[in-house]
């Protein structure tokens, strides 16, 4: 495991010194000193000690062309192509590892930096092919881009070029590596940002290459970043080759859906279809990568799409109809029901428009059975007080913890990017985890208290050897899985979680901002279905089976038809043919979440939206209209037509709903803790085991993911190897 | 402007006609390509286990370096690996991870940056003919014939019976006994063919030949005998004015 | 500042508009009735000369409906403009540089009305 020692300590040390609430591994403050004074070009700019001539730069707004250089990765200074002059330096310097020093003049635009940099393109040119009209990259390549700005218009190089076995890294990568420059970014990026240290560099010289040494794939549910880090076309999206110019796209910018996270993400469209998925720069959330199931699960939505209203006809066949008479239908079958013999379940994908539109029809009704797939136990606080239910502590927040425990939880699958949080705090800030639960590769280090949900009752009473470095923590932070509060005895985990968070913050004379409780949710909606009011988890439902099942999007199989009586009418609406649609009787198309301007609230309480990339296939419609015509055809219409009429109601339920990309922060933790002791604390002894333990559950976990192609070759490749998912490569 | 450009293009062509680059001979006999491909006998189940005497051997290079950084033990563990099993196998590389506690990787980017590392099967003698120029103008080209005669194989081949592995190298540092081999450890300079052979005949019948010069010098003295500084070294005061 | 913008708005009340053809709304209203006239003598002749499948009634009934759409306006330049355009289209029908098209395209035949209500626009397509 690759661990700065002497780098980490010197940066705890500072952190330990002042604990600040901005002293975070992005902030990177030093320890005190002077500015020192250096001239860009003659313009005058102070710096801290220890900035990199590159960053000094940068501060005065002038771009250093570089390649290996990334402001998220350590150093390497092996590209040169950031060469600039100091004057009276003898010689150029690289300027992203150079240092600056007091009274330098540091010259970007003069002609020994200009000629330098024509020299290092020329030896980056010598070697890299000129395939660029076949290449992905074109468009988008920073070779080309520097080349064209900085490089010189002909070279001297007459030998021939050297060239690079390609290497089969996996169904997702797609690795040319004749074009590689060996800016070695994507070693750096494996070992420090995904901790999967399977690439690097063999051999020496001219015979340097980046790759495996032995046949392996790259496995990591970070990998796609590489794609976006590589400078250069060695290392493209093995989906999207050929398909595809970054000029030709549309861009729109939205979010992901597909975990608790709410990546913010860039979603490139041609002619009405997602081309590809990259990600969006977001310091709180997803800084700049995403998981590869956001990145590469685009092609389920072109996939088991449900395209046209269907009504189950007389053979029990599903038949394609029209609105009019599907909406009619449903309506009809609502106004012939009692409120309570209707009832609703939001699947994982739904969004907080359709909740609250769904929320609403069903209380005209007179029905209040509006359950989430997902469970959250409901005794003591439940969900009443959101501190119960959020990711309090925030996704950057981790950035600012010493000791982080966490319960029954695999973050690495079930929220890659909280996973990644964690790696840069135990890489740079010497951030202690430990874990209960099934021990899992989590690409760092972490003390392993066990499985058994003793010991968690253990920790919540202060008797496990643990707690003393709990409680000499200075900003705790206790994560539970949600799957962790889905068992029978979810409640008493809760509780004994909650106990275990109270004690730790009293112990660590914390202030009150920080919070110590944290729920890390597995599914999108989840957040936003709470904070309408749905009851979590279908138990209610079970036990009361009603005539009229409204299914959104609920694709998780929680209810079946054995469970509804046989006469029950079972309303799926949603965009994909996937586990819900197949029991219902009357199925509603509705959009994904490319195709509506939608609000998700992610594990953090964050409230973002997603926007219209492309229209939905066929007949489909966003999913809060639909519910809307419903209501007026069933003669209870609701009162909102647009969607921002939609999103005033959701500010009259939840005022956090609307106020994008910001976080509503959740208190009463003390009081969640009391009501939390009254329930039952008796644990069962069934170990801690979250659903997702290895990369082969990552990959396939919701409707999107599981239509789509490239996810399924993902765990193919996973179960039987990269090279039973080769295709022959066209170049 | 133009003559240049033209003077340049016409250098251009010629050079185009001349394509094929040198390449180094140590590549193609113990280096070859920089990815690994499993064979019969170096696939990561070839067995491989360090010895009891070469685990003391790497717990005392691993102390000489501080608390926390066993990764910089890895060329000298490497070594060890090498010594003990004639070269390294894919299986060699994984167990120096595993005794460093570091990533494969790692080791590999290690193991295939060094020439000296054999990443693929030599024989018992691994002979290096450096034929580098001061070699080639001492007629290292007859020392490479007669080994290449007298063993069966050609340059980067192995002896079927697994004895000797003969490579061409570059410069080994050892111009002024010219011509020279290295085999294994030792460097025997100064050769002719006749004591090629000879050499040879001794390692077949399981002898090593003392290493060193073979004309007679012990070391790197000049072979014509001294040319200059012939006389006695002067006492003080040679060449200072008399009144001092 | 103040006062600057107090002699700015002074000088804009001042201002004296500068008239297209008519000094006032009288001038215009005349240019106006001049010009249904025109229109008004033109109708039977365009009817014959297009081959348009509606009745003279009808086509009048539309110039007076367009002429009508216009009636809340006091601006005697504004009056003026339009009744330029409406010199220009009477021109291009006389001389028939106009086709058939486009003098049906005043009775918008092959126009859809856009559904208002909630429903019908559910109905009708994607983006109501």
């Amino acid at each position: 495991m690759l661990r700065f020692p002497a780098v980490g300590r010197a940066l705890s040390g500072a952190a330990k010194g002042s604990l600040a609430p901005s002293n975070s591994v992005r902030t990177q403050s030093r320890a005190a000193g002077t500015m020192v004074e250096v001239f860009v070009d003659g313009k005058p700019v102070e710096v801290e000690p220890g900035t990199t001539v590159l960053q000094a730069c940068e501060k005065v707004g002038i771009q250093i062309p570089r390649f290996c250089y990334h402001e998220r990765l350590s150093v390497a200074g092996n590209c040169r192509m950031c060469l600039v002059e100091i004057e009276k330096a003898p010689k150029p310097v690289a300027a992203c590892a150079m240092p600056v020093m007091k009274g330098w003049n540091i010259l970007t635009n003069s002609d020994k930096t200009r000629k330098a940099r024509e020299g290092v393109m020329e030896f980056l040119l010598a070697n890299h092919p000129l395939d660029c009209p076949i290449c992905d990259q074109g468009g988008e390549c920073d070779l080309q881009d520097q080349s064209m700005q900085f490089g010189s218009d002909r070279s001297r190089f007459t030998e021939n070029k050297r060239a690079v076995e390609d290497k089969n890294i996996g169904p997702l990568i797609k690795t040319i590596m004749t074009r590689c420059i060996q800016c070695t970014r994507c070693v750096r990026f494996a070992s420090e940002i995904a901790g999967v240290e399977d690439l690097g560099t063999t051999g020496r010289g001219n015979n340097l290459q980046i790759g495996t040494y032995v046949e392996k794939m790259f496995m990591s549910e970070l990998s796609g970043n590489v794609i976006d880090i590589c400078p250069v076309g060695a290392l493209t999206s093995k989906p999207y080759a050929f398909t595809a110019r970054p000029w030709e796209t549309r861009k729109t910018e939205s979010i992901d859906v597909l975990d608790a996270v709410g990546s913010n993400i860039v979603v490139s469209t041609r002619g009405g279809e997602v081309m590809r998925i990259m990600p969006r720069l977001n310091e709180d959330v997803n800084e700049e990568w995403i998981s590869d199931k956001t990145r590469f699960a685009y092609d389920g939505l072109k996939r088991q799409r449900l395209t046209q209203p269907m009504v189950k006809d007389a053979s029990g066949q599903l038949t394609a109809t029209s609105w009019e008479d599907a909406l009619t239908r449903v309506a009809g079958a609502l106004q012939g029901a009692q409120g309570s013999e209707v009832a609703a379940i939001a699947g994982g994908l739904a969004d907080a428009e359709s909740l609250v539109a769904l929320k609403d029809l069903l209380n005209r009704l007179n029905s209040d059975s509006l359950c989430t797939e997902e469970l959250f136990p409901m005794d003591g606080a439940g969900t009443d007080l959101r501190s119960n239910y959020l990711l309090n502590t925030r996704i950057a927040g981790v950035e600012d913890s010493d000791v982080l425990l966490l319960v029954g939880t695999n973050p690495r699958y079930e929220a890659p990017l909280f996973n990644a949080r964690i790696r840069k705090s135990w890489l740079h800030n010497e951030l202690r985890v430990a874990l209960v639960g099934r021990q899992v590769d989590l690409s760092y280090t972490y003390d392993h208290l066990g499985e058994e949900s003793a010991v968690l009752q253990e920790l919540a009473s202060g008797t496990h050897p643990f707690c003393e470095v709990l409680r000499a923590a200075k900003r705790p932070m206790v994560v539970v899985g949600s799957s962790a509060l889905q068992r029978a005895d979810g409640a008493g985990i809760l509780a004994a979680v909650s106990a275990l968070a109270q004690n730790a913050r009293a112990s660590s004379g914390v202030d009150e901002g920080w919070k110590v409780l944290n729920v890390l949710h597995r599914v999108a909606s989840q957040v936003a279905a709470l904070d309408l009011g749905y009851k979590a988890g279908v138990e209610a439902i079970r036990n009361n089976p009603p005539k009229i099942l409204y299914l959104l999007g609920a694709d998780a199989g929680c209810i079946t038809r054995a469970d509804l009586p046989k006469d029950s009418l079972v309303i799926y609406q949603g965009h994909h043919g996937d586990v819900g649609a197949p029991m219902a009787d009357i199925i509603l198309p509705g959009a994904a979440y490319t195709e509506k301007n939608a609000t998700y609230v992610n594990t953090e309480g964050r409230s973002q939206q997603t926007r219209i990339a492309v229209t939905a296939p066929g007949t489909a419609r966003e999913d809060w209209q639909i519910i809307r015509a419903l209501s007026e055809l069933a003669g209870v219409a609701l009162p909102y037509d647009t969607v921002d009429e939609v999103r005033s109601r959701l500010a009259e339920v939840s005022p956090n709903l609307t106020r994008y990309d910001d976080v509503e922060g959740a208190n009463y933790f003390k009081q969640a803790n009391e009501l939390a002791s009254a329930v039952d604390q008796t644990l069962l002894a069934a170990p801690l085991v979250p659903p997702q333990l290895t990369a082969k559950d990552f990959y396939m976990t919701d409707s999107i993911s599981r239509s789509s192609q490239t996810m399924a070759k993902c765990v193919k490749a996973i179960t039987e190897g990269a090279s039973a998912v080769d295709e022959p490569s066209i170049c | 402007m133009f003559l240049s450009s033209a003077i340049r293009s016409a250098v251009s062509q010629t050079a185009r006609q001349v394509r094929s680059l040198h390449r180094s001979a140590a590549r193609a006999g113990a280096g070859g390509i920089f990815v690994h491909r499993d064979t019969a006998d170096n696939n990561p189940d070839t067995p491989f286990e360090f010895t009891a005497e070469n685990k003391k051997r790497i717990e005392a290079i691993i102390s000489m370096y501080p608390l926390g950084h066993k990764q910089a033990a890895t060329i000298p563990v490497l070594d060890l690996a090498q010594r003990q099993h004639g070269w390294l196998p894919i299986s060699a590389m994984n167990k120096v991870a595993e005794v460093l506690e570091v990533a494969p990787m790692r080791v590999y980017e290690v193991a295939t940056f060094y020439t000296m590392f054999l990443r693929q099967p030599v024989g018992k003698y691994f002979i290096q003919i450096c034929t580098t120029t001061p070699c080639m103008l001492c007629n290292s080209d007859s020392i490479l014939e007669a080994l290449k005669t007298k063993l069966g194989i050609k340059v980067g081949e192995t002896t079927p019976d697994k004895m000797f592995t003969l490579i061409e190298v570059e410069c080994l540092g050892a111009c002024v006994n010219a011509p020279m081999v290295q085999i294994n450890d030792n460097y025997y300079e100064d050769l002719t063919a006749e004591d090629m052979d000879h050499i040879i005949d001794e390692l077949k019948a399981g002898r090593v030949p003392p290493p060193g010069p073979r004309n007679g010098r012990f070391s790197c003295e000049p072979a014509g005998g001294l040319t200059s500084l012939t006389e006695p070294p002067p006492g003080p005061g040679v060449g200072v004015r008399a009144d001092l | 500042m103040a006062s600057t913008a107090a002699t700015r708005t002074a000088a804009g009340a001042a201002r004296v508009v500068k008239p297209l053809f008519s000094r006032d709304l009288d001038e215009a209203k005349r240019r106006v009735r001049e010009l249904y006239r025109a229109w008004y003598r033109e109708v039977p002749n365009t009817v014959a000369l297009f081959q348009l499948d509606i009745s003279t009634r009808q086509a009048k009934d539309k110039v007076r409906e367009m002429f009508v759409k216009n009636k809340h306006i006091t601006d005697p330049r504004v009056i003026d403009m339009l009744v330029i355009k409406g010199k220009m289209e009477l021109e291009e029908t006389i001389k028939v540089w106009k086709q058939k098209t486009h003098i049906m395209r005043y009775f918008h035949e092959t126009e859809n009305q856009r559904p208002a209500d909630f429903l019908s626009r559910f109905y009708q397509g994607h983006d109501p």
